[in-house]
């Protein structure tokens, strides 16, 4: 059964512009060079030839010397003293926390080089987001400062610093004037306690902590509903109906990772085999990752986004909130009212969430949960999220307290206000009035600049500390390699410069404990070391009602929605690589494609395809964005099927200008364009737009590969899949006839095959940057990936397809489905890597047979026979094969990356790095499954199903790849594969793939009541 | 020939001691008492006392003499005992080095205490003679050498002067019979290979020797380029495996811990050297100092060998030359050989019970007084022997389904490494 739903992965293949048709034409995405050579300069004249004889001439007894050379001499320095816990080529594996999700940290020798997920974290071990995946290389970035720096003075010792920091602070507690501690959100237990013993000594203290992307809004709203200022946890795994307005819980909001996880065991194939799905609605003016893997999207404009709130309450409560109309978007509407039916159906069993940080916004959210019973089922306000506390309000009393002249002291901790806070410019101003001025960041950022002393912090990865993401919850942070600078961790410092009876900071964090969190969990330190996490039994989640006037809130969304919808609407978030722009100089993350536009490098104003045209841009042209306080930046236009008609979005975290090599001056900057209103930061905000002429061709790898229209994306409903679990996988009937032209190979041994689940991967990209650590891939910077030469071994392909009337898929909403434009759009994502085929294209092509089959299945890549042919890559129906254009790892080019001693720290030694003029490509991680056979092999034993495990899998929060033994039928992957959902790309091929994708299920159909 | 004069200065050496030896057990029973001393010294003793220098305990050619024997005889038996009872002179004695005690040693007895101090005041056997000896030693081998070459030097000149004589002789005897001697011979010799060069199948056969000889020349070069047999670069610290795998018959392990766990046999951080030499220092072959290359250890800790302290900033790491080199992108894993396939390694190389698995491709690494390459280490011969050895999956779980597996397609032939998919580029190269 051939589906005949088509998928596109870009506009210009939908449209089928000239340019696409032209660039699909040729064999090559490069014009060949053919014109130069034969050109009058070219064979015409004598010079080519004589020249080419000297070169080859030059060439061979270049070669012939260099063949000749005497035995080159390597040193080998062995340890001095060597570490009794080292064994050289043995990784060792310590457990840590990155933002309060706790991992495992591999260092070889000494050196971490890889983030996993810790196992021991229970609950909360699900898997990795790029940014910790990727956090692995801010430790070895070269932009960091070396020492710290006092008054310019870049070379200051530690001892002047302290003289400095607590001389000043002397005179300013003399003077009696404030001292404050500016922060992100601060969870860990042992800073917390570090900047009381701070306040104690200097009383005038207080600490500050604000979030360049704010949750004041919902903290505040449950303070106001049921008096706990407290960020609840979010129970996604017992939801069947998940409602969000606007939330990108998949990707950005709150914790991505750990609601992707939850998420995904509703829906993954283990479930659905069950014959159970969740269902989920989303909201959303910009198409984030929730979006694409929602059930059903609707585009609704921001200034829509309170009605549509009202009107959800007014339909579950069947009161009559005034503002609930949507008379522009009559499909959203009706959606709403659908919803709303479902809602009450699921009483108990769903979630409603809303991304705005606006506290009245929140307030009619919680209503509404409270309508719908959530809370004490999916909401649970007893066992807190703390991930964030910041406190908007706070923040911008600071300003007004500076301006005044009333601070004397401030220090920054993890925070980067005169880069991300909404009025940088007049924090910047008033800044400039206080005397003492301490940054800990690790290096010359746009705030540390503005300060007198700049005390840098260790890196995560060198430091002692703790975590408490949630109430009960604690992991632990500790060192894994020695600190590589003069750096010195900053709450040693605050305990230095307060005096404190106890400054050595790991001593402080065990004490603590010691004293606070172990005694009442009954556990030792020593055991903390071991698994990494403790987690107290959490309290009985209690069920909440709601019992206040909603007639003011409902005036403030009504006032707010009115202000929004007078000019383009403007939607500032944050990215999926790039968040709020902390770790800009990560050369990995700025490569990551942004998974719904496919975007590196840069930010961009995204505007719908009818839109764009009413307002007469074209894509790539560069537009001037005018906020209504009039910050003005000049971004390049994205079209972006999906956007709501009349909205704009633009990613925030870029454009640092103070942040490293990698990330300077990269994109533009948005937070100005965030307003603060009624206490809190808003995102959503007004703009004009006017063209400025020149065009900025975006760095994309959306459509570099073409599959042609072909039938590679199946897809089902759920009501299909409940009736016939094969549906839509085109596994009935009559097969493509195929054809063999070669034997079949053995796999007596074992059998390498993976399985991918389209239904629970949600296209978020941890696994590229895991990968990429893992298998060394080089950075090629935004020029290289213009020229369509990214290096990624995995990609993530996302397949747009237009929901047309009269097609099987359009269901039950059919009549608040609008076809005629592109707002209704639902995506695809398909995890894109090498297929091990066992009648592999590429491998008949090779003339020099680099690329060869091995008996377990895999498809081997010899770099070191590989001559640069690239036929293998032409003859690839899956392009997953990727040429080095360049010696990445020894190139001035690529300085601005990977490419320097202290960073290349970060290498894997167990993968080589390729030269220039050869290809690459997935190898299935074989340096892990050949570890995985000797340690098999060492402890006499054989290999157990889950001993080897791929580095994209580990990262997976949705657990969407499992690979394994094909030959062991009870193997997971087995059991995956014999899903009736399994399909092959490209099948009729019969190339005979390694890796089985299983449909797409989507939950569209209404359940009628 | 600087091995045969280390060999022939050793032979020396144990000779010289043999005679000092032989004459002191001549000269009477204290010199008796004394070498039964030195022994029983050199066996329970030398790891913390040195005769003239203060180690973990005193210099004994110091302490001793100002002690009385009684004190001695219970000191030595049982000191933590001694101490204990409180005995004022004992209790003083301890704080000499307060991190250490005096070990006790019950099994001691007098005698032997008593010979253990008469070889304390009379001290190491006197060397003068040995000294004399290595001079006239180092004199012998040099003047053998010389001679030999002077031997063969003259006999050439004999022979050459000789054949001269011999020209000249038949000239005169041609001269006086009268027969006229041609002087053109040399230009018709020049003249002949001119003639030579003109004839074709001459050339022909000429340029085919040529081309054959460069061409063979050139074929085993290329085959030798790049391999490094033999390779044997000058170290830093001259180690000698001989030595230490040889004669000490240290197991290769203890030094080589990873090779056993891990990827890399890794060499030896010089805290493993230092759990020896920091009582090893071979001062009897160096007039009493530390031997030159053990100090380089010590230098590169900042150890002062005196004052037994180490100087963290004196630290300098020894940089060795890599004798084995394996290109980048070859991956070869220690523990995978020699814990897995010891058996199979040991079966195909030959190799005798004694000798460790080490040697089927590091060589007789206990001979090598400097460590070379013993493999060629060249593609070709990983695979040859991947492609000739047995695996042994009898005892082993992990290869009882593969081997299955593999019975099923190739019943009864041997099943090795390239059976088992060893020879797949992949396996090595990623």
């Amino acid at each position: 059964m051939e589906s005949n739903k088509k998928y596109w992965k870009g506009l210009e293949e939908y449209k089928n512009t000239p340019d696409f048709v032209e660039n699909n034409k040729n064999e090559f995405a490069e014009p060949l060079p053919i014109e130069d050579v034969l050109n009058e300069a070219g064979l015409s004249t004598v010079t080519p030839r004589r020249d080419f004889l000297k070169a080859l001439g030059f060439g061979l007894g270049a070669v012939t010397l260099a063949a000749c050379q005497p035995t080159p001499v390597h040193k080998s320095i062995p340890y001095l003293i060597k570490p009794e816990e080292v064994v050289p080529g043995i990784p060792n594996y310590y457990v840590s926390s990155f933002n309060g999700q706790s991992v495992l940290v591999k260092t070889r020798e000494g050196r971490p080089i890889k983030i996993e997920p810790n196992p021991n974290a229970g609950e909360f071990n699900c898997g990795t987001d790029a940014q910790a995946q990727a956090s692995v290389l801010d430790l070895y970035d070269v932009s960091k400062l070396k020492a710290p720096v006092l008054k310019e003075n870049e070379k200051a010792t530690w001892a002047e610093i302290d003289a400095f920091v607590k001389g000043e602070l002397n005179k300013v507690q003399a003077s009696g004037k404030k001292i404050r501690i500016v922060s992100s959100s601060v969870n860990s237990p042992s800073t917390k306690n570090v900047v009381a013993d701070f306040t104690t000594a200097y009383p005038n203290t207080k600490h500050i902590q604000y979030d360049a992307v704010s949750y004041t809004g919902i903290i505040k709203a449950n303070e106001n509903s049921f008096g706990k200022a407290v960020l609840p946890k979010y129970n996604f795994d017992k939801a069947d109906l998940i409602v969000s307005f606007g939330a990108d819980f998949l990707g950005t909001w709150i914790s991505g990772e750990e609601f992707t996880s939850q998420y995904i065991s509703n829906r993954n194939y283990k479930t659905l085999a069950k014959g159970k799905m969740s269902r989920h609605f989303q909201f959303e003016s910009g198409m984030s990752l929730t979006g694409t893997n929602a059930d059903t999207r609707l585009p609704i404009k921001l200034s829509e986004q309170g009605p549509a709130l009202i009107t959800l309450y007014n339909a579950i409560t069947g009161s009559a909130l005034p503002g609930g109309a949507l008379p522009n978007n009559t499909s959203a509407d009706k959606a709403i009212k659908l919803v709303a039916k479902e809602l009450l159906m699921n009483k108990g069993k769903s979630l409603v969430v809303c991304g705005s940080n606006d506290v009245s916004t929140q307030i009619l959210v919680n209503a509404i949960n409270a309508a719908i019973g959530s809370y004490g089922t999916t909401i649970d306000l007893d066992n807190p999220c703390k991930r964030y506390s910041g406190n908007d309000a706070e923040f911008a009393e600071l300003i007004n307290e500076m301006n005044r002249g009333e601070v004397a002291a401030v220090f920054f901790l993890d925070s980067n206000p005169a880069y991300d806070a909404t009025n940088a410019k007049a924090f910047t101003d008033a800044l400039n009035k206080v005397g003492l001025k301490v940054s800990f960041s690790d290096r010359k950022d746009e705030t540390s600049s503005l300060c007198n002393v700049i005390a840098i912090n260790h890196n995560y990865l060198e430091a002692w500390g703790d975590a408490n993401a949630y109430e009960g919850y604690y992991s632990v942070v500790q060192p894994t390699i020695n600190p590589v600078f003069n750096s010195r961790q900053a709450e040693q410092s605050l305990l230095v410069w307060s005096n404190a009876p106890v400054q050595d900071y790991y001593q402080y964090v065990r004490n603590n404990w010691e004293k606070n969190i172990l005694p009442a969990l009954g556990k030792t330190w020593n055991e903390l070391l071991q698994t990494g996490v403790f987690a107290a039994n959490a309290k009985t989640a209690g069920s909440y009602s709601f019992s206040q006037s909603l007639a003011a809130v409902a005036q403030s969304i009504q006032n707010n929605s009115k202000a929004l919808a007078k000019d383009i609407e403007l939607q500032v978030y944050e990215s999926i690589p790039m968040r709020d722009g902390k770790h800009a100089n990560n050369a990995f993350l700025q490569e990551l494609p942004d998974p719904v536009s496919k975007v590196t490098w840069d930010n961009y104003i995204a505007l719908a395809p009818k839109f764009a045209q009413t307002l007469g841009f074209k894509e790539f042209d560069v537009v001037s964005v005018k906020g209504a306080n009039g910050y003005t930046i000049e971004l390049p236009v994205l079209i972006q099927p999906g956007q709501a008609v009349g909205t704009a979005s633009i990613a925030l975290g870029y454009g640092r200008s103070k942040v490293g090599k990698a990330g300077d001056n990269v994109g533009k900057n948005a937070f100005p364009f965030v307003t603060f209103a009624n206490g809190t930061l808003q995102y959503a905000t007004t703009v004009t737009l006017s063209k400025t002429g020149s065009t900025y061709e975006l760095a994309q790898t959306q459509t570099h590969y073409s599959f042609e229209g072909r039938n590679i994306i199946r897809e089902a409903t759920f009501k299909e899949y409940v009736k016939d679990p094969a549906a839509g996988s085109g596994n009935h009937g009559a097969k493509h006839k195929s054809y063999d032209l070669w034997d079949k190979y053995e796999k007596p041994g074992n059998n390498w095959v993976m399985a991918i689940d389209l239904n629970a991967c949600t296209g978020c990209g941890s696994c590229i940057v895991a990968c990429n650590v893992e298998n060394n891939i080089p950075v090629v910077g935004r020029d290289e990936v213009r020229r369509r030469r990214e290096m990624h071994w995995i990609r993530i392909d996302r397949y747009y397809s237009f929901e047309e009337e009269g097609k099987k898929n359009v269901t039950e909403e059919k009549e608040i489905a609008h076809m005629e434009n592109m707002d209704r759009v639902s995506v695809v994502h398909q995890p894109m890597l090498c297929q091990h085929c066992d009648h592999a294209p590429c491998e008949t092509v090779c003339p020099v047979l680099a690329t060869v089959h091995s008996s377990d299945g895999l498809n081997h890549m010899a770099y070191n026979r590989c001559v640069g042919t690239r036929y293998c890559a032409n003859n690839c129906p899956y392009k997953v094969r990727r040429f080095n254009w360049f010696n990445y790892w020894n190139d001035s080019r690529f300085d601005n990356y990977l490419n320097n001693e202290f960073t290349q720290l970060v290498l894997n030694p167990d993968v080589t790095t390729r030269s220039r003029g050869v290809m690459e490509k997935c190898s299935m991680c074989i340096q892990r499954i050949q570890a995985g056979k000797l340690t098999a092999k060492m402890e006499k034993r054989p290999l157990k199903d889950g001993d080897i495990k791929m580095a994209c899998q580990e990262a997976c929060s949705a657990n969407a790849i499992i690979f394994g033994d094909g030959n062991d039928p009870e193997s997971e992957v087995s059991k995956a594969l014999r899903s009736e959902r399994t399909y092959y790309v490209l099948e009729e091929l019969n190339v005979q793939p390694g890796v089985g994708y299983m449909t797409k299920i989507r939950n569209t159909d209404t359940v009628q009541a | 020939m600087r091995n045969i004069s280390l060999i022939i200065r050793r032979v020396w050496k144990s000779a010289f001691m043999f005679t000092a030896l032989s004459v002191l057990i001549v000269s009477g029973t204290q010199a008796q008492d004394a070498a039964e001393g030195r022994k029983i010294f050199k066996e329970k003793c030398t790891s913390c006392h040195s005769l003239d220098r203060d180690m973990t305990g005193p210099a004994l050619q110091k302490i001793v003499p100002t002690k009385s024997e009684a004190f001695l005889l219970k000191w030595i038996n049982n000191a933590p005992a001694f101490i204990a009872s409180g005995d004022k002179e004992a209790v003083e004695a301890s704080k000499f080095n307060p991190n250490a005690e005096m070990t006790a040693f019950p099994s001691l007895t007098p005698e032997q205490i008593k010979s253990i101090l008469a070889y304390v005041k009379v001290g190491e056997p006197k060397k003068e003679g040995e000294k004399a000896g290595a001079a006239v030693q180092e004199e012998v081998s040099g003047f053998s050498l010389a001679g030999v070459v002077a031997v063969i030097l003259i006999s050439i000149v004999v022979l050459v002067v000789l054949g001269r004589a011999i020209k000249m002789l038949e000239r005169l005897i041609l001269q006086k019979q009268g027969v006229e001697i041609v002087e053109e011979e040399k230009v018709s010799l020049v003249a002949g290979i001119g003639g030579l060069f003109k004839n074709k199948k001459f050339v022909f056969f000429f340029i085919l020797c040529l081309v054959i000889t460069l061409g063979s020349f050139g074929w085993m070069g290329m085959w030798e380029t790049g391999v490094h047999t033999g390779y044997q670069p000058v170290q830093p610290i001259k180690f000698s495996h001989e030595l230490h795998a040889g004669t000490n018959q240290i197991d290769c392990q203890y030094c080589h811990s990873g090779a056993f766990k891990s990827k890399n046999a890794s060499i030896p951080s010089l805290n493993v050297c230092m759990n020896c030499h920091k009582q090893v220092q071979a001062r009897d072959s160096h007039d009493g100092n530390i031997s030159p290359e053990i100090q380089k250890i010590y230098n590169a800790l900042g150890y002062d060998a005196d004052k037994m302290t180490y100087d963290k900033s004196k630290e300098k790491p020894v940089e060795w030359v890599r004798v084995h080199n394996l290109p980048d992108f070859a991956y070869f894993n220690h523990s995978q050989h020699v814990v897995v396939a010891e058996k199979a390694i040991r079966k195909e190389k030959g190799l005798k019970p004694n000798e460790p698995v080490c040697f089927a491709c590091h060589g007789p690494v206990n001979t090598m007084e400097e460590i070379y390459q013993y493999s060629p280490l060249t593609m070709k011969w990983c695979i040859n022997c991947h492609k000739a050895a047995e695996i042994n999956g009898k005892d082993n779980a992990f290869y009882t389904k593969i081997i299955e597996a593999h019975e099923k397609i190739k019943k009864g032939e041997k099943i090795t490494p390239a059976a088992l998919g060893g020879l797949e580029c992949g396996k090595c190269h990623y």
